[in-house]
């Protein structure tokens, strides 16, 4: 994806991406904190526990806004190969995963590195998307 | 896709730079269009051939075409 905003559609996407992830940090220290202060039960504590993943749907959001208005089309079309390939790669690991998990008995992968691991193929897919290009 | 872009960019001395200006695209664009690395759409192909005052035909030739 980018490295450095350069044009207006960028740099909104990192003002806007920013912004959620300042919004996950906070999320995150509001149900942690809830959990260990108040100990939760019900629905309360489905929606104290779902409270940090909402910032995490809203950067996805950000990143099909991005896409929605880059107007650069060779930029675009380079950051949805990346993003293909983030999603490819994360695809490939996880379904690999799965099986290791169920017939091999290997370690629980979990869910919660997802989506860490999305960004880490993305992050590769753009250096291997950047060099075809160069 | 061949194209003459370097062609009519020097006849004109714009750099890449003042081209990606002119079409409100970056440098990297240009690039990749002029290295026949990616092809533009229609609508910043017509840009191109405004730009140029040629025809797209009179930039693009299709390589599958002899």
């Amino acid at each position: 994806m980018i490295c450095t905003p350069n044009n207006p559609a960028q740099r909104r996407f990192f003002y806007r991406f920013a912004v959620a992830m300042l919004l996950y940090a906070a999320a995150l220290v509001v149900s942690i904190l809830g959990f260990v202060h108040y100990r939760p039960t019900g629905v309360l504590a489905y929606l104290l526990a779902v409270l940090p993943a909402l910032p995490i749907l809203v950067m996805l959001a950000v990143i099909g806004v991005y896409l929605a208005e880059e107007t650069d089309e060779f930029v675009r079309n380079l950051q949805i190969q990346a993003l293909l390939g983030g999603i490819g790669g994360t695809l490939a690991v996880v379904s690999v995963w799965g099986f290791l998990e169920d017939l091999a008995h290997v370690r629980r992968l979990d869910l919660l590195l997802v989506y860490p691991l999305f960004w880490v193929f993305v992050g590769i897919s753009t250096v291997v998307v950047r060099l075809r290009y160069r | 896709m061949k194209n003459r872009l370097r062609v009519l960019r020097a006849e004109r001395n714009w750099s890449q730079a003042d081209l990606a200006q002119r079409l409100e695209v970056s440098r990297q664009s240009v690039n990749a269009i002029e290295t026949g690395k990616f092809d533009p759409s229609l609508p910043l192909a017509f840009k191109l051939a405004r730009l140029f005052g040629a025809t797209i035909e009179q930039i693009f030739s299709d390589e599958s075409q002899g």
